[in-house]
């Protein structure tokens, strides 16, 4: 048989497609500023609402277009926008603007009123989404996976902060969510508490966050940016969280460590599915990574097996659905 | 002047002819403007392109439904065959095969059908180890009658199809031209014992236009139309219908003649065609997951072709080109959930080009040596990308370019005596694999049910033919003559389980990838006596026998049980009667491995009459037949899926030449 079937990994597309984004920016920046020195004169970068005065704290022209041209990917969430000591605005945005079941990025930028231009060092923590669900005097609250804190989103973007949330379930009439952080930017320090914000559900055909228990331990796993795969090889990314006690604190990555097999599968096709998958395998920052091949459009119901250390299933083993396939799944549409 | 050239012409016409006798050639005459003997079918102009291919040696059809019959070369499907429509590369757009080229064009537009059995192909042939149909256009020509109107109707009663046609002719000494129209419209026919077969309806349009003009006396330039449209095609073999399959055929061509002693003529044609072919299962009840499938095909390209005769040979020399580009994909529709989709054929360029050259060289009076070979240079490019990263996930390593190179050589020897005339062939060639076999994407064959994945990493397929001929003619009433030819194939392309894989199509069995076989073979034997006792009578019988076998000896599939048919003629006072009984030994020689099963034999009797008249001037002729007289219940071999054929079939036509 000549048929071999392997698989390489590949860049997060999100990472590809940002680096190269940044790449593209940095080259006409730089050839921008070569082209400057000829007969034409200093042309200087010009981005609308900063002034470059020359502030150490703040970005130079270069570092300040790269980041205002990944803002302009991504869409502001004007109810979380804060102002720090009168001096500093922190803005918060996610891709569309708005919150959805599962895993979302978050992205914070803090601007100096003075200038208008982005602050290098800042640190944005306890980012603390809360459910109220229920009204009056029955009701219960929680919280939901975090990434707690916050991480420099590119260390070629100093100026831009990036964490996640991942939703337990969506707003309605009678269930809230709220969404608090912390910040300490330049030695002043400020809270947002308990904004409200809107979950929005997801579209029939996606569920990116399941809930299971191995003992007396409740994880939460939740399936990272699947609506950017496309039909054949795609890195998979997920992160295991543990419920806290008490539920309103964030739901914290998990330690323990584990192999998570992936069979996608596709429902409406007889249970079709491809080859070449390779199982979820937690890594050194705490995310787990695999590989899953896609091999056309549709449903794709992505089934776990949960196995320890020594290779036994914890989960996903006896836990079947109708078809025989773990009842542990992710529903992903591309 | 002009007398010498036209002499020249029928010289190089009288070579043709000569060249033709040498190799394995068959014609079948659609449109014969004389009563010799040449092959047709019973059913005159009317019949269908099908029909016709069925009268040639070594020809056999699949059948799909009543429309769209796939021809069989020496057991040998589509993809070791070349078709090409006056020296034009023209590619079928269905994944499924549902539209072999041939259904692309009518009967009315075709003067011919030749075929070369094996490796000698037509020069613009490539890929040709089976053999190459090269369907020859019906061009008025110049000199011809001035002016010339036919008009023919037909009709059969079993699934009451109708055919129309109608064409004209204006021809002079510089300039001709010749257009037409033909329709034809089916209901599903009915089985033996007078079952209905659903879908097994057609409808089909089709117009031409040649147009010839003669710039000098020995140039000449000439152009070719053909339109082209089939709707509401029943497919009973299959899970699907099509609901549109067109296809637009253009060519311009220049021709010099030449005074010369040595060169005859040079010929240059651009061509370009278009298919589009579209599925439909909206007909059918109990559609699990509704799709739509479209495909198209587009092919440009160019041949040159340069005759030269001398007293003792007879040569050409064709240079070719062309680029193909195959799309096709799939989208479903489950009920309620987002559709899925997927690039089937992932918009692959093919650019093609080769040189051949064949010679005929005349040892002595009686005998003759034809020597044939071409080179082709092929490179391919998978457009679609997302049809390449599809593909990927099963061939990690496939890449965006492939070159084949790809080539035949066949040599033949001839010696004619009063009493018998033998030949002997030999050749080899090979094959790039097609799109499908290299690239198709889960393409389900409903004849095993199973999801075929193409192979990038495919080798070409190479063959060496061996073929020999002999034919006995003890007196002017009888002749006998065995044909035999044998393909040893090495990495013979088929596809092979891969139980690693999980089908898509619903209720499909597994899936097979293309692979190489290391070798195989399929070899051919056919006895044909001619007998005519009285100068209004004569009989002829025919006996074929073939056999198919795997690397391990296990029989491939769709080849020919054992086939014989009996054939008598008589013509009483210019009515011309055929009697023919016809038939198929038991398939027990199925390839039960790649999923075909047993067929059980069959017999069936067809009887026909012509009659042919004239009236003021005007020539007609009336032809009229039944087939399958006792309305027996019967499939064949290469039945898709065992759809029974056509049971009693009554049918009438009528040819107007005005």
């Amino acid at each position: 048989m000549k048929t071999n079937f392997h698989t390489t990994s590949a860049l997060q597309p999100t990472q590809w497609i940002l680096k190269s984004l940044l790449w593209i920016v940095t080259l006409t920046a730089f050839l921008t500023s070569c082209n400057s020195n000829d007969d034409e004169g200093f042309q200087a970068i010009s981005i609308p609402g900063i002034t470059f005065d020359g502030d150490i704290d703040c970005c130079t022209a270069e570092e300040a277009l790269q980041v205002y041209n990944f803002l302009q990917t991504v869409t502001i969430i004007p109810e979380l926008t804060t102002e720090v000591a009168g001096k500093y605005y922190v803005s918060v945005y996610t891709k569309s603007g708005k919150f959805h079941t599962g895993y979302n990025d978050i992205y914070f930028v803090a601007t100096k009123k003075q200038n208008g231009n982005y602050v290098k060092d800042f640190q944005v923590t306890a980012l603390a989404p809360l459910m109220t669900m229920g009204m009056g005097t029955s009701t219960m609250k929680h919280s939901t996976p975090t990434s707690a804190g916050t991480r420099i989103f590119d260390y070629s973007y100093l100026a831009l902060r990036s964490g996640w949330v991942s939703f337990l379930m969506n707003s309605t009439e009678k269930d809230t969510w709220e969404l608090s952080y912390d910040i300490q930017i330049l030695g002043e320090t400020a809270s947002v508490a308990q904004a409200p914000i809107t979950v929005d559900a997801l579209p029939e055909g996606q569920a990116w966050l399941k809930s299971f228990k191995i003992g007396d331990k409740s994880y939460v796993i939740s399936l990272v940016n699947p609506q950017l795969w496309e039909t054949g090889e795609n890195e998979i990314v997920a992160y295991l969280s543990e419920r806290s006690m008490p539920m309103t604190q964030p739901f914290p990555l998990s330690t323990d460590k584990f192999t998570i097999d992936i069979d996608p599968r596709m429902p409406d096709m007889g249970n079709h599915t491809s080859p070449n998958n390779k199982p979820l395998e937690r890594q050194a920052d705490g995310s787990y990574k695999g590989v899953i091949n896609l091999s056309m459009t549709g449903l794709w119901r992505i089934h776990l097996v949960v196995k320890d250390t020594e290779g036994n299933i914890v989960y996903g083993g006896e836990e079947l659905d109708e078809d025989g396939f773990s009842s542990l799944f992710w529903d992903v549409t591309i | 002047m002009p007398l010498l050239s036209i002499a020249m012409l029928c010289a190089a016409l009288a070579n043709d002819t000569i060249a033709e006798e040498a190799h394995n050639l068959d014609v079948v005459v659609i449109n014969a403007t004389t009563g010799t003997r040449q092959k047709r079918s019973v059913k005159g102009q009317v019949a269908s392109i099908d029909e016709h291919l069925s009268q040639l040696d070594h020809v056999n059809m699949i059948r799909r439904g009543s429309y769209a019959w796939e021809p069989v070369v020496n057991n040998m499907q589509t993809e070791r065959l070349s078709t090409t429509i006056d020296g034009m590369k023209i590619f079928y757009a269905c994944t499924d095969k549902m539209d072999p080229v041939t259904s692309y064009v009518e009967s009315g537009n075709l003067q011919s059908i030749s075929l070369s059995s094996g490796l000698d192909g037509n020069p613009q042939a490539t890929g040709n180890i089976g053999g190459s149909l090269d369907l020859r256009l019906r061009k008025a020509g110049f000199d011809a009658d001035p002016h010339s109107l036919t008009l023919t109707a037909g009709h059969e009663w079993n699934g009451h199809l109708q055919v129309y046609g109608a064409d004209a002719a204006f021809s002079t000494h510089r300039f001709y031209t010749n257009f037409g129209a033909f329709y034809r419209h089916a209901n599903n026919y009915k089985t033996g014992g007078g079952h209905t077969l659903p879908y097994s309806q057609f409808q089909k349009v089709n117009t031409f236009a040649n147009v010839g003009l003669r710039l000098t006396e020995h140039d000449v330039a000439e152009g070719t139309f053909i339109f082209d449209r089939a709707t509401d095609v029943g497919y009973p073999a299959l899970n699907m219908d099509v609901s549109k399959a067109q296809g637009i055929i253009g060519s311009v061509s220049y021709r010099h003649i030449f005074d010369h002693p040595l060169l005859r003529t040079w010929e240059t044609k651009l061509y370009h065609n278009k298919i589009t072919h579209e599925m439909d299962d909206t007909h059918r009840p109990d559609v699990l997951i509704h799709m739509d499938m479209p495909g198209r095909s587009r092919t440009s390209g160019l041949y040159s072709l340069l005759a030269a005769s001398s007293a003792r040979h007879d040569a050409q020399l064709n240079y070719d080109l062309y680029y193909n580009r195959l799309f096709a994909d799939m989208t479903m529709y489950p009920g309620g959930a987002a559709p899925m989709y997927m690039v089937t054929w992932a918009d692959v360029g093919t650019l093609c080009t080769g040189l051949a050259l064949s010679d005929i060289y005349s040892l002595a009076a009686n005998q003759q040596l034809r020597v044939s070979a071409k080179l082709a240079w092929q490179t391919q490019r998978l457009n679609d990308d997302e049809g390449y990263r599809a593909l990927s996930v099963f061939f990690p390593r496939v890449e965006k370019n492939y070159y084949q190179t790809t080539g035949r050589v066949a040599a033949s020897y001839r010696l004619a005596r009063k009493w018998f005339q033998f030949n002997v062939g030999a050749g080899w060639g090979s094959r790039a694999p097609t799109v499908t076999e290299a690239y198709g994407y889960y393409l389900n064959n409903t004849f095993d049910r199973y999801d075929y994945i193409g192979n990038p990493s495919l080798s070409n397929e190479s063959a060496v033919e061996l073929n020999t001929a002999f034919t006995l003619t003890p007196s002017s009433v009888l002749s006998l003559k065995i044909d035999a030819n044998a393909f040893l194939f090495s990495n013979y392309i088929i596809g092979r389980f891969e139980t690693r894989l999980s089908p898509m199509t619903i209720g499909a069995e597994g899936v097979k990838v293309y692979d190489n076989l290391s070798h195989a073979t399929i070899a051919n034997a056919s006895f044909t006596a001619d007998w005519k006792p009285l100068p209004w009578l004569d009989g002829q019988t025919g006996l074929t026998y073939a056999i198919g076998r795997d690397n391990d000896g296990d029989p491939l599939p769709l080849i020919s049980p054992f086939a014989w048919h009996v054939a008598a003629n008589a013509t009483v006072s210019s009515v011309q009667f055929q009697l023919m009984v016809k038939g198929n030994a038991r398939q027990s020689n199925n390839g039960e491995k790649y999923g075909e099963i047993e067929t059980p034999s069959w017999t069936i009797c067809d009887l026909s009459a012509s009659y042919p008249f004239a009236v003021r001037g005007s020539q007609f002729t009336v032809r009229a037949g039944v087939e399958n007289l006792f309305d027996k219940r019967y499939t064949s071999y290469s039945d898709w899926n065992g759809i029974p054929q056509k049971g009693r079939n009554v049918y009438a036509n009528l040819t107007i030449g005005l």
